[in-house]
């Protein structure tokens, strides 16, 4: 009997259960009723015979299943302890590493993944491994239908009156709940963790000094033996993603950004708005990997063409302004729909009395609206820059692979993102110190971002007090 | 209030707003307005237009990607050295009967028969379609039919005049005799990846996707939701409350490469779950897809009025039944369009599959979660690494599929926002 049809079969049981409970509550309660308002001596329900059906399917499905998560995890272990005390199993090798092998395989031919196994040794030990796997899920089947039976039977029972079937089951939902919302934190511990530990193993491969501050960024090298030492200074990738996601990107972003929030909330008709402020955030809708092609494929040579036009040496076609200028647009509507939600923020006396002054619109904007908006642009600016730096597929597409230290835009240069993809896709070694730098990057990555959206929200949310 | 208020200074002679000066300077105001406003009419224009720019490009390069050249070719069925009864095809092992044939050379035969030294033109992967129409209609092996079967990329581009001149050449050759035409490339929509343009599809990618959304929406859906719940109806204000808050809105904004490193490092590295699946990459996209329905969720249920919780409980609901039974249904169409435009955002993902491997080679389309696969934008990003040429327009038509899809989607969130938003 496989899982899914256990599993079924429980679900069945839980329904069954469910209808049964609930049937024995409502004749309950009718019979309460019937018994008329006069004669007190019968209580009336104290749970809807909804939550009694409820109570009931909880004890048939949740300790069967409980088994039955536990069960899948022992089994294995269980299985193969059997398999080791068949006579079959008596001329295996002691050593531990050939054991693991030749019982690895005969559990692959066992469970259907080969037809034949290569060793004779593990082809004598698929019938035992076949009898064990039997054995034990039939087992653990029937003990599962069992707790089933037994959860149920006990609910059953339990169905009178006075019984608080929903105060129960409304505990069981608010555990749910609970459970639900822990996720995000054990998410959130999960990546921290797996960051920190990986690179912790990066760094007993690495000095950490040697990888923030070394200038020299070459991990094939340090992967085909040249030796890890100042291999692995990330500062070129550092300027690469600053370059590409703070400079070039921003020079394109901010103003605009900035002009089309100014325009929408200041200028434009209420219907025009209602059609541009769309298709703005159309801009954002776009997925990644579209504006990496259309950087990779439109734009770069095009950059390229106009470089080589005005004379620059050394002009790329994986240059740094093809992959910023497309993340700049992509930015847009972050950083305008950031600035529309500060200007729009700000009371309308400051523009009243600025506009009663006989100021112009342009004026009462350039000198009252922006200055007292200010902060929640730059929290904008600074979510937006965030966002451009932990960008993955853009830069993957469009920038190039070369660890420069340049100020040359149409130079090509690498940033962090691109190296963690060009590190862990291609031949994994998984204990190499070149793809736990993928890590020790992913690290320095996340804390950047989430300081740069903690100090981001600081300054807007300071800045929200001073007007309310 | 009581400060002196300063006197007119009687020297001064009033502002004489008529005078050229002055009339200068508001001259100067005005079209100072004017300039202001024309640049941030500009900024939209510039931002619209790279929009257009974008999406007028991809069309013009990917229409022709649901397009292929195809060669009508006369293929003798019973002359052919096939042993093939067309009774066997129509029994239980017909692939059996299939495989046992050369389609191979038969193709090139006929290819050398009809088109002499021009048989090169004939797509490398064109005996598939030979044997796929043997299979649809065994009948075709007792006569003389004519086929049309795909030409190769080069002369796909020289009939879409992007080729080289030698191909172009060719196509004006064959043109001249009428054995070539453009016809719908319905093997687009339903073959998967491959090594020859003219026989890729997004089939297999596509049907990747659909599994891994399904993981992601069975699983950060409900889990969303009733944290949403949580959060914004029982949490008691403390300092795990807090830290779950904090966490849900920093992972709103982590970056989607750290979760594919986390699907790395606990789900291929440490529960040892199946490289490429749509398992792992569901479960990766549900991880950030989640707290984006949280937030949504939060602020749908934060949008119901507190008198429909007050009246529930006021008639004796315990707190559970406000909650599911008033407040829910209520807060759902906001938590739909929030959950929608999550899934959108995932649908479009691609750093973090890349991360979990989800980039193999995968020429035929998942059976199950369990199974190698690949979804339709890291298909995107495989095929723009394609050197070959023809690749290009069939990037470019993937991309016109993931996008539509993408508007279909917010088109739904959209939709349910206007119809079912409730103003209270």
């Amino acid at each position: 009997m496989n899982a899914v049809s256990i599993f079924t079969l429980i679900l069945g049981l839980g329904l069954i259960a469910w209808l049964s409970a609930r049937a024995k509550a409502m004749r309950l309660a009718s019979a309460s009723s019937e018994a008329g308002p006069a004669a007190h001596r019968r209580p009336l329900l104290h749970s809807l015979p909804g939550f009694h059906g409820w109570y009931a399917a909880l004890w048939v499905v949740a300790p069967a299943m409980l088994f039955m998560a536990v069960w899948a995890n022992v089994m294995p272990a269980l299985v193969t302890d059997r398999v080791l005390h068949d006579p079959a199993a008596a001329t295996l090798p002691l050593d531990p590493m050939s054991r693991g092998a030749i019982l690895s395989e005969a559990r692959n031919v066992a469970q259907g993944g080969a037809q034949v196994a290569f060793d004779p040794r593990a082809n004598a030990l698929v019938e035992p491994y076949r009898a064990a796997q039997r054995l034990y899920s039939l087992g653990g089947a029937i003990v599962a239908l069992m707790l089933a039976f037994a959860g149920g039977a006990y609910a059953f029972t339990r169905v009178r009156p006075d019984f608080r079937a929903r105060n129960k089951v409304e505990r069981v939902v608010m555990g749910a709940l609970l459970t639900a919302s822990l996720i995000a934190i054990i998410t959130t511990v999960g990546i921290v963790a797996s960051l920190l530990w990986e690179s912790l193993r990066f760094f007993s491969f690495v000095n950490p000094f040697d990888f923030l501050f070394g200038t020299k960024w070459s991990p094939q090298s340090a992967a085909l033996g040249y030796g890890s030492d100042n291999a692995f200074g990330a500062v070129p990738l550092f300027w690469g993603t600053i370059f590409i996601g703070a400079i070039i990107a921003m020079v394109v972003a901010i103003p605009l950004g900035l002009m089309s929030a100014v325009y929408l909330t200041q200028y434009a008709k209420p219907r025009a708005r209602a059609w541009l402020k769309p298709i703005l955030e159309v801009l954002a809708g776009v997925p990644t990997v579209v504006y990496g092609y259309f950087a990779a494929l439109t734009i770069a040579p095009n950059m390229r063409d106009f470089a080589v036009m005005l004379g620059i040496p050394n002009a790329s076609s994986e240059s740094a302004l093809a992959a910023g200028l497309v993340m700049g647009v992509m930015i847009i509507p972050f950083v305008s729909s950031m600035a529309d939600d500060s200007i729009a923020s700000v009371p309308q006396a400051m523009r009243d009395g600025s506009l009663a002054m006989g100021a112009t619109t342009s004026e009462t904007i350039r000198q009252v609206l922006v200055p007292a908006a200010l902060p929640g642009v730059v929290g904008g600016v600074l979510l937006a820059v965030s966002r451009a730096i932990g960008e993955t597929m853009i830069v993957v597409m469009a920038a190039g692979l070369a660890a420069n230290l340049t100020l040359n835009p149409f130079a090509s240069v690498t940033t962090v993102t691109t190296q963690i993809v060009q590190l862990l896709t291609g031949d994994q070694e998984f204990d190499s110190p070149k793809t736990l730098a993928a890590f020790a990057l992913g690290l320095v990555l996340f804390v950047v971002t989430l300081l740069l959206n903690i100090v981001a929200l600081r300054v807007v949310k300071r800045y929200r007090e001073a007007y309310e | 209030m009581t400060a002196p208020v300063p006197s007119p200074q009687p020297d001064r002679a009033p502002t004489d707003w008529k005078g050229a000066a002055m009339q200068k300077r508001i001259a100067a105001r005005y079209s100072a307005e004017r300039r202001f406003r024309t640049l941030g009419l500009t900024a939209i224009v510039m931002s619209a237009g790279f929009l257009a720019y974008l999406l007028i490009s991809m069309l013009h390069d990917g229409l022709a990607g649901f397009t292929r050249t195809e060669i009508a070719m006369r293929i003798d069925f019973p002359t052919a050295p096939i042993v093939l009864d067309p009774a066997s095809l129509r029994s239980a092992n017909a692939d059996a009967a299939l495989a046992s044939v050369n389609w191979q050379s038969l193709t090139d035969q006929a290819a050398q028969e009809n088109l002499g030294k021009d048989s090169i033109w004939l797509a490398p992967s064109a005996w598939v379609a030979v044997r796929d129409a043997v299979k649809h209609d065994p009948s075709v092996l007792q006569k003389v039919a004519t086929l049309n079967l795909p030409a190769s990329a080069e002369l796909d581009l020289a009939a879409k005049s992007d080729g080289s001149d030698e191909a172009e050449a060719a196509y004006a050759r064959l043109d001249k005799t009428g054995l070539v035409h453009r016809a719908v490339n319905w093997s687009f929509l339903t073959a998967s990846d491959g090594t020859d343009p003219t026989q890729v599809g997004i089939w297999g990618a596509f049907k990747g996707s659909l599994l891994t959304m399904t993981v992601t929406l069975l699983l950060s859906f409900p889990i969303g939701v009733l944290a949403a719940l949580y959060l914004e109806e029982y949490a008691p204000r403390n300092r795990w409350t807090d830290m779950i808050e904090v966490s849900i809105n920093n992972l709103a904004a982590v970056p989607s490469i750290i979760f594919g490193l986390l699907g790395l490092a606990v789900f291929l590295n440490t529960l040892h779950l199946p490289r490429s699946a749509a398992l792992v990459g569901g479960l990766t996209l549900a991880l950030m897809t989640m707290p984006v329905i949280v937030i949504a969720g939060r602020n749908a249920i934060k949008a119901v009025p507190p008198s429909i919780r007050d009246a529930a409980l006021g008639i004796g609901a315990s707190p559970v039944q406000v909650v599911f039974h008033h407040v829910l249904p209520l807060a759902l169409p906001g938590i739909m369009t929030g959950t929608i435009i999550g899934m959108a955002r995932a649908l479009g993902e691609t750093a973090p599959l890349l991360m979990i491997g989800m980039r193999a080679f995968i020429a035929s389309p998942p059976g199950g979660i369990t199974d190698p696969a690949t979804v339709l934008p890291v298909q995107i990003f495989l095929w723009s690494d394609e050197v070959s040429k023809g690749f290009v327009e069939k990037t470019s038509a993937a991309i016109i599929v993931l996008l539509a899809f993408l508007l279909g989607m917010n088109s739904i969130a959209i939709y349910l926002r206007n119809k079912f938003e409730r103003r209270w």
